[in-house]
């Protein structure tokens, strides 16, 4: 039997009836957001894992619902959500006021644009989730119309010997 | 009626050697429980190995396999597969039409002279087990004697599982022999919870040896690696698996592998290439020990309906890592807290470092999943569950 004990870096608890995995989904789930919220996920290269998950989904009934979802996340774009970094170890901190300066200047131009960018993008995203949600209830009314014509029996198929 | 009648089982397909297919494998495995305890089987299939050409490879006629009388039959000359092709593709992508259904009963792979003989032998059956689910072969099977046969559907959801056909065939069979509780579930939810018989049977695993540093040190792996053991195509995953793991790596900076034992083409990006082992299509004891030497067994399929290498790797003692897209895997993970979920690519870059990072908690997964394995899985209670479903 497994006594209790806390794994070395996480904190999972390990009990005579094993770990409690819904907790630990639970852990990742919140890894997942806080790093979202740092901008972990603001990588180019994620693009090719997004491109596997819609293939992966192509026929799924969850397609619409994750690309209205990732469409919402990328469709809000937050232009103060970055920090200012200079790699450069020499004049390091000169060139991040410097920097500082440059896009303090520009930010009443950079401002306009991505305040239109926003309209535009919340315009599309709106208009797309009312289109998928009006499919939704159509085809739901119709599912619903097809069982009561049909009577709740389902349709024949061929027989055996066709 | 015999009160020990014979049985008969009809698949597409006959497991044996690389004919490999979770479905196939399950009621070839049931068919030999139900032989070892003296009822007489014969297993009906066709002379197909491969569920993509169809071709018939093999001998047709009657021979024995182990217990099991095998008969094998042709699959029919005469269907188009190019328009079987499209039919498939229209309702794999969810869009298809009344025509495309027909085409996929018509030009699907089926076997009429299977199909006679069934219904020759007809009056010798006590029971007919067919499956799974969404081939025209197991359709035209369960409408030959329907009110003693019992469908083994192998249920995903997905666009098959919806399909007019399919959803007759669970209205008229007399019984149904569900993997697992949320296989049960689903069927519930697409043709609603009444008639006819259901039943949870699943398949029994028995434990075995393993020594997890053998693979490792035969094929010289010094990194950890993910394994993924069966058929290697885009409607299993493993497309997503491979691309995920070489955002991971490039990511992450974390130098771990992948090993794919199983049969089909590896398409791994170039990146990734030289850090996929790809192990073809192993003995029982080689898959084990491949299973026992990894970080986790990774299963990136949203469609099974059991998972029997998920169970196989449990019982190798390695932790499971599953798409948390399908409702079965990931009931699975959580009944035996036996593994972890992803639902997109954060969850599966979150859960594999956390995976990776923890020792402890990976053996205690392992542990877990091992234990519900031998509970859940044990023959006899499974033989008890398939006598009750057959009986019924």
């Amino acid at each position: 039997m497994l006594c209790a004990v806390m794994t070395e870096k996480a904190g999972f608890r390990i009990g005579a009836e094993g770990v409690d995995v819904d907790a630990v989904a639970a852990q990742v789930e919140a890894a997942v957001a806080e790093k979202a919220r740092r901008g972990a996920y603001d990588d180019p290269r994620l693009a090719r894992a997004r491109r596997a998950d819609l293939l992966d989904l192509d026929s799924s009934e969850d397609l619409a619902a994750w690309y209205l979802d990732s469409l919402a996340e990328a469709a809000r774009v937050d232009i103060n959500d970055f920090e200012i970094h200079e790699r450069r170890a020499r004049f390091g901190r000169l060139l991040v006021a410097f920097k500082r300066l440059i896009w303090k200047m520009l930010r009443f131009y950079t401002y306009r644009l991505w305040s239109q960018q926003n309209q535009v993008n919340e315009l599309l995203l709106a208009a797309l989730e009312t289109l998928e949600r009006r499919s939704r209830e159509k085809t739901a009314d119709l599912e619903a119309r097809l069982a009561r014509l049909e009577g709740g029996a389902p349709p024949p198929c061929p027989p055996a010997d066709e | 009626m015999p009160a020990r009648g014979r049985i008969a089982f009809v698949a597409p397909r006959f497991a044996e050697g690389d004919t490999v297919g979770g479905a196939e494998i399950l009621l070839r495995r049931q068919a030999e429980r139900l032989a070892a305890g003296g009822r007489p089987v014969d297993f009906l299939a066709t002379c197909a190995r491969s569920h993509v050409t169809w071709a018939n490879e093999l001998p047709a006629g009657r021979r024995r396999a182990g217990n099991l009388d095998v008969e094998l039959f042709p699959v029919d000359r005469d269907r188009d597969a190019d328009a079987f092709r499209r039919a498939l593709r229209a309702i794999g992508r969810g869009r298809w039409r009344a025509e495309h259904e027909q085409t996929w009963l018509r030009h699907g792979p089926r076997s009429e002279a299977l199909c006679r003989r069934l219904a020759e032998r007809a009056s010798e059956y006590e029971r007919v087990v067919v499956g799974p689910c969404p081939f025209a072969l197991t359709v035209r099977a369960a409408d030959v004697v329907p009110d003693r046969t019992v469908l083994v559907p192998c249920l995903h959801d997905e666009p098959f599982a919806r399909l007019a056909a399919v959803r007759g065939m669970f209205a008229r069979v007399r019984a149904v022999m569900f993997n697992t509780p949320a296989e049960r579930d689903l069927a519930a939810r697409l043709y609603g919870g009444g008639a006819p018989r259901r039943f949870v049977v699943g398949i029994g695993m028995a434990p075995f040896p393993v020594d997890p540093d053998a693979f490792r040190a035969r094929h010289g792996l010094a990194a950890p690696y993910l394994i993924y053991s069966g058929r290697r195509e885009p409607g299993k995953g493993t497309p997503l698996l491979l691309t995920y793991l070489a955002v991971f790596r490039a990511r992450t900076g974390r130098d771990i592998g992948l090993v794919l034992t199983g049969a089909g083409p590896v398409d791994a990006p170039p990146d990734l290439a030289r850090h996929v082992l790809d192990a073809g299509v192993l003995g029982e004891a080689d898959k084990h020990a491949a299973m026992a030497g990894a970080l986790a067994f990774c299963h990136p399929s949203r469609r099974e309906s059991l998972g029997i290498v998920l169970l196989e790797a449990w019982l190798a003692g390695t932790p499971a890592l599953v798409n948390g897209r399908g409702a079965v895997l990931r009931e699975q993970c959580r009944r035996s807290r036996g593994g972890l979920w992803f639902r997109g690519y954060a969850e599966f870059e979150e859960a594999l470092l956390t995976l990776a990072d923890n020792p402890a908690l990976r053996a205690a997964l392992a542990e877990a999943g091992r234990r519900f394995v031998l509970r859940e899985c044990a023959w006899e209670r499974v033989e008890a569950a398939l006598l009750s479903a057959l009986a019924a």
